[in-house]
């Protein structure tokens, strides 16, 4: 493909689903307070600890509320826990950095900014020159399948549109992270799909470290390599499930196969057993 | 039928107000209230006249040099006051002293301080053109989604850079609105001024003629400035939606003569 590769060779040899155990983000006994204008003290996130491998797919899936997203701005470096600390390579979090990308559900996109202005914002921040920028943008604009939307300013574009737009334009500066929150959340069924097919053969491409927050299992089981479970009130890690099906994946194939119909499940059937019935699919 | 029509409706406007004045005018006899074809023949002689257009245009300068320092000092305060609570904490209280005082109110005390001159109306012009442009500033400032500073901030950002590179353009929209609202205080302002402190101008032109009996130069140029209103109103919306071009229809302001 046109497109850069921004770590070249760096997952060569590596067999597909198996990928060296090297923890990038470490999430060490987090918690988070907030204080509420009821002046009761609300315990958003408690003793959070959760490490994530260089190179892996992880969903985080739980009721809305449980701090799925406070937990994500907390390894983006935009909020600072109130107790704990969160890792990348070792060192701690002390603010935003290009090497975690963050993708919010709002888009977020610069409005004032045409597709290629928006996806061209990051390269050119770090000094890139801009025929290369360009050259950069538009090859991911074109992965996300955006070609001949180039000129068009955000307003002109539907939802699913935008995400595409916010995914290319996080890819573009080139983290080594993806925070991903419910990017798909907010799409209409037949785009989400396609997105998420999307978002998968992209991955396998360059196998990036993902962090992606979703209320549906179906998307965790398809796109991770494991999903976190999180409960409410106040927000906990329930449990940690690896998903063992085989990459690249392909849904025609997942959707008859029994062990996908199977995590879906287990996994639902677990949120069933505890309280948290919650959980909009 | 409809679509012939909108382009002619404020053309017709005009007619018809030319039209009821003409009337009340000729029914009304009164030395002061002189007809409206004869304010409009007043017209030429003022705008070929040396004299009257070196007014005109000095007053028009200062107009433009008070609305200018008005932006580059209102526009980075207003934004720092909607991103820092402590900049807003210390300024809020202060502008809201000043904002209900009319600004042709200070004329005399600056008057007192700095003469008749340029100087005094100029920063009279300032004063009344800062208030608003500060509050929409703010308001537009305040209003920045925080996930496009986040953003940003991930991208490399630095906090100045955050300010001028996204603050700064996702506030534009409701910046132009104050600044058009700017515009026509700075046309009041400088007006209002002149009047007080005479001296050159275009109100100074208006108050002699008022003072010497010339009803019908007093109405030309009140004629004269009300179409220097309508031109600068309408090429600033000209180049306010230009700029916002990019934004959603809500910042679209109906009541316009563009
Ligand atoms: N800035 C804040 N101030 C006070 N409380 C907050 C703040 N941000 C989040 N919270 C609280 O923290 C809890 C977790 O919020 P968070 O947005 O992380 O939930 P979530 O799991 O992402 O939910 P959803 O799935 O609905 O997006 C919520 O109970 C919320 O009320
Ligand atoms: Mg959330």
């Amino acid at each position: 493909m046109g497109v850069t590769p921004i770590r070249p060779g760096q997952l060569a040899g590596v067999p597909l689903g198996r990928r060296p155990a090297e923890p990038i983000i470490e999430i060490d006994h987090v918690s988070q307070v907030f204080k509420t204008s009821s002046r009761r003290d609300h315990t958003a996130l408690s003793d959070i600890s959760l490490s994530v491998e260089e190179g892996a797919f992880v969903s985080i899936l739980g009721p809305s509320g449980c701090g799925k997203s406070t937990l994500l701005y907390i390894v983006g470096g935009f909020v600072s826990p109130t107790g704990g600390t969160a890792k990348m390579k070792g060192k701690p979090i002390t603010g935003p950095g290009t090497d975690r990308g963050p993708v919010f559900q709002e888009f977020a996109l610069f409005p004032w900014k045409s597709v290629l202005g928006n996806v061209m914002y990051g390269p050119l921040q770090q000094g890139i020159k801009p025929s290369k920028a360009e050259a950069r943008a538009r090859a991911l604009i074109a992965m996300v399948g955006l070609t001949g939307f180039e000129k068009f300013y955000p307003k002109e574009l539907s939802g699913g549109m935008k995400q595409r737009v916010a995914l290319a334009r996080t890819l573009a500066y080139g983290p080594e992270v993806l925070l991903m929150d419910e990017p798909f959340g907010a799409l209409d069924a037949h785009t989400r799909t396609r997105l998420q097919n999307d978002l998968l053969e992209i991955w396998e491409r360059d196998r990036k470290t993902v962090l992606f927050v979703t209320h549906s299992v179906e998307e965790a089981v398809f796109l991770s390599d494991k999903v976190v479970m999180m409960s409410r009130s106040p927000g906990r890690i329930r449990e940690v499930i690896d998903i063992d099906l085989p990459r690249p994946r392909r849904r025609e194939e997942l959707l008859l196969d029994p062990r996908y119909q199977k995590y879906i499940v287990e996994i639902e059937r677990m949120f069933d057993a505890s309280g948290d019935n919650e959980l909009p699919s | 039928m409809n679509a012939l029509l909108k382009p002619l409706a404020p053309v017709l406007a005009c007619c018809g107000l030319l039209a009821a004045w003409q009337l009340a005018s000729l029914g009304l006899k009164n030395d002061s209230f002189p007809t409206a074809l004869d304010s409009l023949r007043a017209i030429p002689p003022i705008l070929t006249d040396k004299e009257s257009l070196i007014n005109i245009l000095a007053s028009l300068r200062r107009m433009a040099i008070g609305f200018a320092l008005a932006l580059s000092f209102a526009i980075p305060l207003g934004l720092l006051m909607g991103r820092s609570r402590s900049m807003a904490a210390f300024f809020n209280p202060l502008l809201m002293l000043i904002y209900p005082v009319p600004k042709a109110a200070l004329m005399p005390i600056i008057m007192l301080w700095l003469g008749v001159g340029d100087i005094s109306k100029t920063l009279v012009i300032f004063l009344g053109v800062s208030l608003p442009v500060i509050y929409h500033s703010f308001e537009g400032a305040k209003a920045v989604e925080e996930k496009m500073l986040w953003s940003g901030a991930a991208m490399g950002l630095s906090p100045g850079e955050r300010l001028l590179r996204i603050v700064l353009p996702a506030a534009l929209p409701e910046i132009l609105t104050g600044c058009r609202t700017g515009i026509v205080l700075a046309l009041i302002t400088m007006v209002t001024s002149e009047m007080i402190a005479r001296q050159s101008g275009a109100g100074n032109i208006l108050f002699n003629a008022l003072d010497m009996g010339q009803y019908d130069t007093v109405f030309a140029m009140i004629i004269i400035i009300g179409a220097m209103g309508i031109c600068l109103d309408a090429a600033f919306e000209v180049i306010r939606r230009w700029l916002v071009r990019w934004s959603e229809p809500q910042f679209d302001m109906p009541l316009s003569f563009s």
